[in-house]
């Protein structure tokens, strides 16, 4: 189905727009958190990732403002068809923009406890690894606000390509730390950021779906090629 | 949820004073406990409410709580039957409506009504907006083209009935009658306009309409509009009174009602648990 027309009632089409608004605006916060984070990671920077934690805070509090006005919406619109999927999709988009920017202050929380330690070679795979999960969402953000069904398939399937790398770099991280316990600390602490990082590629996943949910009606059909292997019993090429 | 607990969330509602709610300017009009009566029966008691300037106020409730008595003592429309009986006050500016010393014609040129069924007068659709305008003033031709444009525009109807203004307005669709209606209403320059029920004979299209047309009256006129449909209620209106046997339950800013009202007969109400 094309672009719906407008409502006959003005103001409904005002609280719409109002909410992909809010949105669209979560999700770069979120976006420009993850890439803070990473930022404050490579820089060392204690002060620096401390006001990254800091931040979380707007986006929980926009997630906020998204839940009230949908309640809003659902009790003095009763939305049919369209619109109540738009908010009902809403409801579960802010959600997992909240659980994103909890992930990248998890990094910069985390990259403090890296800095009372020597630096290790493998945190450098990270910044790869948190690009290609901002590429990621931005592009589904990108197909939210424009409603555009098939840039959301095809960045829902390109996390396969973040599950690959994520793959690769647990398998760097698991190396270094047999070569040399003393950078097993370091090492998990990387291992569960760059766990955060292929998470936030899942709730990109979850983005697209409710994108082309609002579109289509329909669940985005087929399966999503999953290449992080780090949960299988056999690792292939796991050194040994 | 019991009457406590919403009472403990929303202490400075309805719950906690259920005669008395307030809106945050000045009101357009203040009923003061008002009581009404008909043949003995007591339809309307100590309702007090204040409606706020230039804003929409709905009124809720299910059949025979009073709210359609209510909006008809607001213009004083009983007066010309007898045996009816009004106490308490309803200001206007500030002034007693229900003081005998109140002229009707002075209220009836401050406030307009619309019911529920469309009654177009059996002339041309511009004579039915002139017609009233006549009454109370003197214009010359191209003052009163002007006014009736206005009125249409204002209405949202000039530009389906512009070329065809000598036509009778009986041939109008049901939509456009109540319109007409509605500008037959505002030509007159009323400050608050009072609807009653105006789309209960329409359909969802021409509903849509009237609801939008409400939002941009807004601007301009202090709005009261009786309703048998909550979700209309919900969609056009700033504040919302639910009444119930005669007495205002709750009076509140919509949202507030429809997400979470303090009393438990409203919330009742409102899901279809009681009426």
């Amino acid at each position: 189905m094309s672009t719906p027309h407008d409502h006959i009632l003005k103001s409904y089409d005002t609280e719409l727009a109002r909410l992909t608004g809010e949105i669209v605006r979560m999700g770069e916060l979120a976006v420009n958190q993850l890439e803070a984070a990473i930022d404050v990671l490579m820089r060392r920077d204690s002060k620096a990732a401390q006001r990254v934690i800091d931040n979380d805070e707007a986006i929980d509090a926009l997630e906020h403002e998204v839940s009230h006005d949908v309640v809003r919406l659902l009790a003095l619109r009763q939305p049919m068809a369209r619109d109540l999927r738009e908010i009902l999709a809403a409801l579960r988009i802010a959600s997992a923009i909240e659980r994103i920017g909890d992930y990248a202050a998890n990094v910069a929380k985390r990259s403090m406890a890296l800095n009372v330690v020597a630096p290790v070679a493998p945190a450098h795979g990270l910044p790869v690894l948190a690009g290609l999960a901002a590429e990621l969402v931005r592009e589904v953000l990108a197909a939210y606000r424009d409603r555009d069904a098939e840039r959301a398939r095809v960045a829902w399937s390109r996390d396969a390509e973040l599950d690959a790398m994520y793959t690769g770099l647990f398998r760097e991280l698991l190396t270094y730390m047999m070569e040399d316990p003393r950078s097993i600390t370091p090492c998990t602490h990387l291992l569960f950021m760059a766990k955060n990082i292929e998470r936030i590629g899942d709730h990109a996943t979850n983005i697209a779906e409710n994108v082309w949910y609002v579109v289509h009606g329909e669940e985005l059909a087929g399966t999503r090629q999953k290449r992080d292997l780090t949960a299988s019993p056999q690792l292939p090429d796991l050194p040994r | 949820m019991t009457d406590s607990a919403a009472a403990s969330i929303a202490p400075a509602t309805a719950a906690s004073a259920p005669a008395q709610a307030s809106a945050p300017q000045t009101p357009k009009i203040a009923v003061r406990g008002l009581d009404f009566y008909y043949h003995g029966f007591h339809a309307l008691k100590g309702i007090s409410l204040d409606i706020p300037t230039r804003q929409v106020t709905a009124i809720i409730g299910p059949s025979g709580c009073g709210k359609s008595t209510l909006l008809r003592v607001l213009n004083r429309i009983y007066a010309i039957y007898p045996k009816l009986e009004a106490t308490g006050e309803v200001l206007l500016d500030g002034e007693n409506i229900l003081d005998p010393r109140y002229s009707l014609n002075r209220l009836r040129s401050k406030v307009g009504m619309v019911f529920q069924k469309p009654v177009p007068f059996p002339m041309s659709i511009y004579d039915n907006i002139a017609y009233g305008i006549r009454h109370h003033e003197k214009l010359g031709r191209a003052a009163m083209d002007a006014r009736v444009e206005r009125a249409l525009r204002q209405a949202a109807l000039w530009d389906e009935v512009k070329d065809k203004l000598k036509q009778n307005a009986l041939g109008l669709s049901g939509g456009q009658q109540q319109r007409l209606c509605i500008a037959r209403a505002i030509a007159l320059k009323p400050e608050v306009l009072l609807l009653d029920e105006p789309t209960s004979a329409l359909d969802p299209i021409a509903t849509g309409r009237i609801e939008q047309l409400i939002e941009e009256l807004k601007r301009d006129y202090t709005i009261v509009i009786v309703t048998h449909n909550m979700q209309q209620a919900a969609r056009c209106s700033d504040h919302t009174a639910f009444m119930y046997l005669g007495e205002l339950v709750e009076f509140d800013r919509t949202e507030t009602i429809f997400t979470k009202p303090a009393r438990q007969q409203t919330e009742d109400y409102i899901t279809g648990r009681f009426g």
